[in-house]
This record gives structure tokens, C-alpha cells and sequence, in this order.
């Protein structure tokens, strides 16, 4: 029992990172981007690349974790390399189409970029599964194993949850006291007025993909370490993450973070309970319990 | 007294190829305050929504201190010193009075600790609820604030699209009164009004647009006794 919290907060804490994403976007550009998904599988091929153009490099892993500096030095550039896809594609597909103004094709477009992302990675990468490293790790027991069939972590699962949680407040911080994050709030809120305020909404809606996609490829990275690095990666993650953000309540940042941890943990305890095979299917009815007392979701505001 | 603002031959609407503002000139210099007045549907709205670069300019010109800013984004008219106030949604509801106004400060570069004071003291009733969420202002107070977002960013010029509209006159009353101590202190003030009466006592000058044409302009004291003005209200003849 305590351990399948363990690992459903892991699986969350992914999924979080991926919907704080795509509620990002969806606030700002008023569109459900289904190509979110490929920008974990991007952030996560990238770090792979930078992995394996620094195996020439004597890397032993850090401490307990089964990765050395390479994992690290790599997640910034697979960020700056997924922010550059996320902006080429807006630059090149949705801007376009945002300035036709409809959202519907919007979403048919990211639908399209996601399958071509795909098989772009699938043709550049191909199927085969990787990982940053085969190394063996040793889980620790926080919680021996005569309570509740107990608890153990793995080093890796510790660093996924610390560094989630570490960027979930970082973002609040950046949300809450910066001009670019106030800049962004305001913006959702009401883009028409943010303009005559003097905020360059594009450059917002910008930043915004920045933020999005570098969320998305930590996000990404931290499938690959726990799982495999694949090029389904994160179009597996997909539902999970809207499943969050709708849980959460769309366009709240905060709603997204409950909400992948609601996901995860529904996966993860609802597993044993329907079978394996039901695993995405129990976050949905977890989520079906939820918005039918709380149809905006835990965070979002009730239509008026 | 040289004009801070001027338009000419203003076409603009929100689809091509049908304007609601169809040719409309006027100007304001500073210190002065100018009624846009007119029947509903006569485009004023409109004609304050464009100049303040939120609705697309098909022709004409608009001149701030000289400078062509027709077309211009909306962010950057703010930092050339063009402030506009729109009618309705017009505060961040959910960020609090101090951060509408920081925010606004900030993106202009302007100093931003230095303006917010003087904006408190300009607006007392606001630096007494600086940490309330704007949503949660009453009508009048919220009205104040979005004068005020607009005000600390230092513009030369100040649009403002019925700031009285769902006010009581009591309040209203209030508004004009902040309105014209903005004037006095040299901002140029365009005030797009449904209340003609208030919008008359409080400008110097107006313009009654009728179909996105300017159809009467003049001394706001004269127009408000002139009979064309009402004949323009109630759609009658073509006055010059």
C-alpha cells in the first residue's frame, strides 16, 4: 500500500511537469495542444543525444543514482533544444493559424505536428528502446516492510520527486513574484488588456513556450530514467496529462500539479484493484468521480 | 496650443472591408479633455479601440506628438505615451491593486516603487486595498484602478472608453472629477461617453460622431445648447 504511493507520486510528479505545460499554453493561446506529448519525447531524446555524445567522458554515476554529470550537464540543452522545436512550430503552424482565429483547426494542427514529430524521432532514433544508463540500483527501505508491506525508493525515484517538486516551486516563484511571470497571469487573463497595459503578448506567448517545453523535456527526461527512453514516451503520457490539467482545472498552474499527483497516485492504487491492463483507465475514473462533484475541477473557477 | 493627438480620416473595424469608423478626424492637445460623443452604434467605441492599436486601422492617420503610430502594436502606443482605458474587464481581477499597477510599471520601464506612490496618492481609496485581488473592488473602485493602471505608465495622451458606463452619477461624478485633475496636470484626455450631459460639463471640447463620421464638433459649452446636437441623437438631418 505505502509503496504503490511512492510510485504513483513518481509517476505524478512526471505527469504534473507535463500538464503545468499544456495548461500553460492552453491559458495563454486558448488551444488543447496535442503535440505536448512529443515535447517529452523531444526533451528526452535530446538528453539522450547529449548522454551519448559525452560517453567518451570517464562518468561514473553520482552516488546512489544511476546517472553521472552527463544526465545533468545534458538536461539544459535538451531544454534549449525542446523550447527551439516548440518555438519553430509555433513560429511555423500555430501562429499562422492563431491569426485566422480558429481553435478548432488549431488543435487539428497539433495533432499533425504530434505524428510528425513522432516519426521524425522514430526515423532519426529508431524503435528500439534506450536508457541513459543500465546501471543496477540498490532501492532504500524508508519504511521496513511489516508496515503496511512497507516502503523502498530508489535513488533515481528520490531525485524525479525532489527535482518535480523543486520546479513546481520554482515556477510558483516565477509565477508569483516576476514581472514575465505576472506578465504571463495577465495575459491568460485577458490578452486584449494585457496589450493596452504595454505587455508584448507575443513575446509572453513566447516565453510561455519556453517555459512549457522546458517543463515538458525534465518531464521527459524523468519518463526515460524511470522507464525507457522510447518515441512513444510521451505521446503514453498524453491522456495522463490532460486527464491532470482537467482535473486540476484548466489554466490553473496549481491545479496541474495536484492533478498530475492525483493521476499518478490513481494509476498507481486503482492498479491493484482493476488490473494492470485498466491502468490508464483507473485515473479516468478516478477523475469521473471527481469532476462530477467538482465539474471545474480542484482549482479551476465555475462557468458563469 | 499645439495637439498631442491627432486622427485623420480614420477608417477602422474589426472585419476588412466593413468599417464601423468611417473617415473620422478629431484632436486634442494637452491639458484638454475631448468628448467622443454619439448615438449607440456610431462607432466611437471603436474609434477609442483603434487608436489605441486594439482594432485593425484600414486607412487614415493617427499622430501622437507628431509621430505616426497608425497600425502600431498596442504595447508599444503605451510606451510611446498613448494610455487607453477600456470600458469593461479593464483590471486584472486576479492579481492584486499593487501588482495591476506594478505590472504597468514595469513593462514600461517606468520607476516603478517612485509611480505607485504617486498613484496612491493620487487614488487614496486604492493604497488601502494595494493587496486586494482587483476582482474583488467594488464597480467605482475598480473604475479608479484601471484609470490608474493606465496613469503609471506616464501617458501623454489618455483614451478612455466609458468610464462611467454601470457607475452611479455619484460615482460618476467622482471619476470626471479624478479626470479632470488628470487634465490639469497636462495629460491629454479623449473620453468616449454615452452621458452626454456629464461628458459636456467635463470637456472642453467634443465631437459627435453619427456612423463613423464626425457630424458635429465644437466648445463643449456650446454644442451642449446647440439643437443639432439632439437632432444628431435622435438620427435627424445632416448638420455641417
Amino acid at each position: 500500500m505505502l509503496q504503490l504511493l511512492v510510485d504513483g507520486l513518481v509517476v505524478g510528479s512526471t505527469v504534473a511537469l507535463g500538464a503545468i505545460g499544456l495548461t500553460l499554453t492552453y491559458s495563454l493561446l486558448r488551444f488543447a495542444n496535442f503535440g505536448h506529448g512529443e515535447l517529452l519525447t523531444i526533451g528526452a531524446y535530446a538528453a539522450l543525444a547529449v548522454v551519448g555524445a559525452l560517453a567518451g567522458f570517464a562518468a561514473p554515476p553520482i552516488g546512489p543514482f544511476s546517472f553521472g554529470w552527463p544526465l545533468l550537464a545534458a538536461l539544459p540543452v535538451a531544454a534549449a533544444a525542446t523550447a527551439l522545436v516548440a518555438l519553430a512550430v509555433d513560429a511555423a503552424l500555430f501562429a499562422r493559424l492563431r491569426a485566422r482565429g480558429a481553435a478548432i483547426v488549431l488543435i487539428i494542427a497539433s495533432f499533425g505536428a504530434a505524428l510528425a514529430l513522432r516519426n521524425l524521432l522514430l526515423f532519426s532514433f529508431g524503435p528500439l528502446p534506450e536508457y541513459y544508463s543500465r546501471e543496477i540500483q540498490i532501492a532504500i527501505a524508508l519504511v521496513p516492510r511489516s508496515v503496511l508491506g512497507g516502503m523502498r525508493v530508489t535513488p533515481d525515484q528520490a531525485f524525479v520527486l525532489g527535482l518535480a517538486l523543486a520546479c513546481m516551486a520554482a515556477l510558483h516563484l516565477f509565477l508569483s513574484r516576476t514581472v514575465l511571470g505576472k506578465a504571463m497571469r495577465a495575459t491568460a487573463m485577458n490578452p486584449d488588456l494585457a496589450r493596452v497595459a504595454g505587455i508584448d503578448t507575443a513575446a509572453v506567448i513566447r516565453a510561455t513556450w519556453i517555459l512549457g517545453a522546458t517543463l515538458a523535456s525534465v518531464a521527459g527526461v524523468f519518463a526515460g530514467l524511470t522507464g525507457q527512453v522510447r518515441t512513444t514516451l510521451g505521446f503514453e503520457l498524453l491522456l495522463p496529462m490532460f486527464a491532470a490539467a482537467i482535473l486540476g482545472g484548466v489554466g490553473s498552474v496549481l491545479g496541474a500539479a495536484i492533478g498530475g499527483l492525483v493521476v499518478g497516485l490513481a494509476e498507481s492504487l486503482l492498479t491493484p484493484v482493476l488490473g494492470a491492463e485498466y491502468r490508464a483507465a483507473s485515473a479516468f475514473l478516478a477523475i469521473i468521480a471527481i469532476l462530477l462533484v467538482r465539474p471545474q475541477g480542484l482549482f479551476g473557477k465555475a462557468a458563469r | 496650443m499645439s495637439a498631442a493627438l491627432v486622427v485623420e480620416d480614420l477608417v477602422a473595424g474589426y472585419e476588412p472591408g466593413l468599417p464601423i469608423v468611417r473617415g473620422a478626424s478629431l484632436s486634442v492637445a494637452a491639458g484638454e479633455i475631448l468628448a467622443v460623443l454619439g448615438p449607440n452604434g456610431a462607432g466611437k467605441s471603436t474609434l477609442g479601440k483603434a487608436v489605441a492599436g486594439i482594432v485593425p486601422v484600414a486607412s487614415g492617420s493617427v499622430r501622437l506628438d507628431g509621430r505616426e503610430i497608425a497600425g502600431d502594436p498596442a504595447h508599444r502606443m503605451v510606451r510611446l505615451g498613448l494610455g487607453f482605458v477600456p470600458q469593461t474587464e479593464n483590471v486584472f481581477a486576479e492579481l492584486s491593486v499593487e501588482d495591476n499597477l506594478d505590472l504597468a510599471a514595469a513593462v514600461v520601464g517606468a520607476p516603478r516603487a517612485q509611480r505607485i506612490a504617486g498613484i496612491f496618492e493620487l487614488f487614496p481609496d486604492l493604497a488601502r486595498q494595494r493587496r486586494l485581488d482587483a476582482g474583488r473592488l467594488s464597480g467605482g473602485q475598480r473604475q479608479m484602478l484601471a484609470v490608474a493602471r493606465a496613469l503609471v505608465a506616464s501617458p501623454r495622451v489618455l483614451v478612455l472608453d466609458e468610464p462611467s458606463a454601470g457607475l452611479s452619477p455619484k460615482l460618476a461624478q467622482h471619476v470626471f472629477a479624478k479626470l479632470a485633475e488628470i487634465a490639469r496636470d497636462g495629460v491629454a484626455i479623449v473620453l468616449v461617453e454615452q452621458n452626454v450631459r456629464a461628458a459636456l460639463a467635463l470637456a472642453g471640447r467634443a465631437v459627435v460622431l453619427v456612423e463613423g463620421r464626425v457630424r458635429l464638433e465644437g466648445e463643449a459649452a456650446a454644442l451642449a445648447i446647440d439643437p443639432r446636437l439632439r437632432d444628431a441623437f435622435l438620427g435627424r438631418g445632416e448638420a455641417a
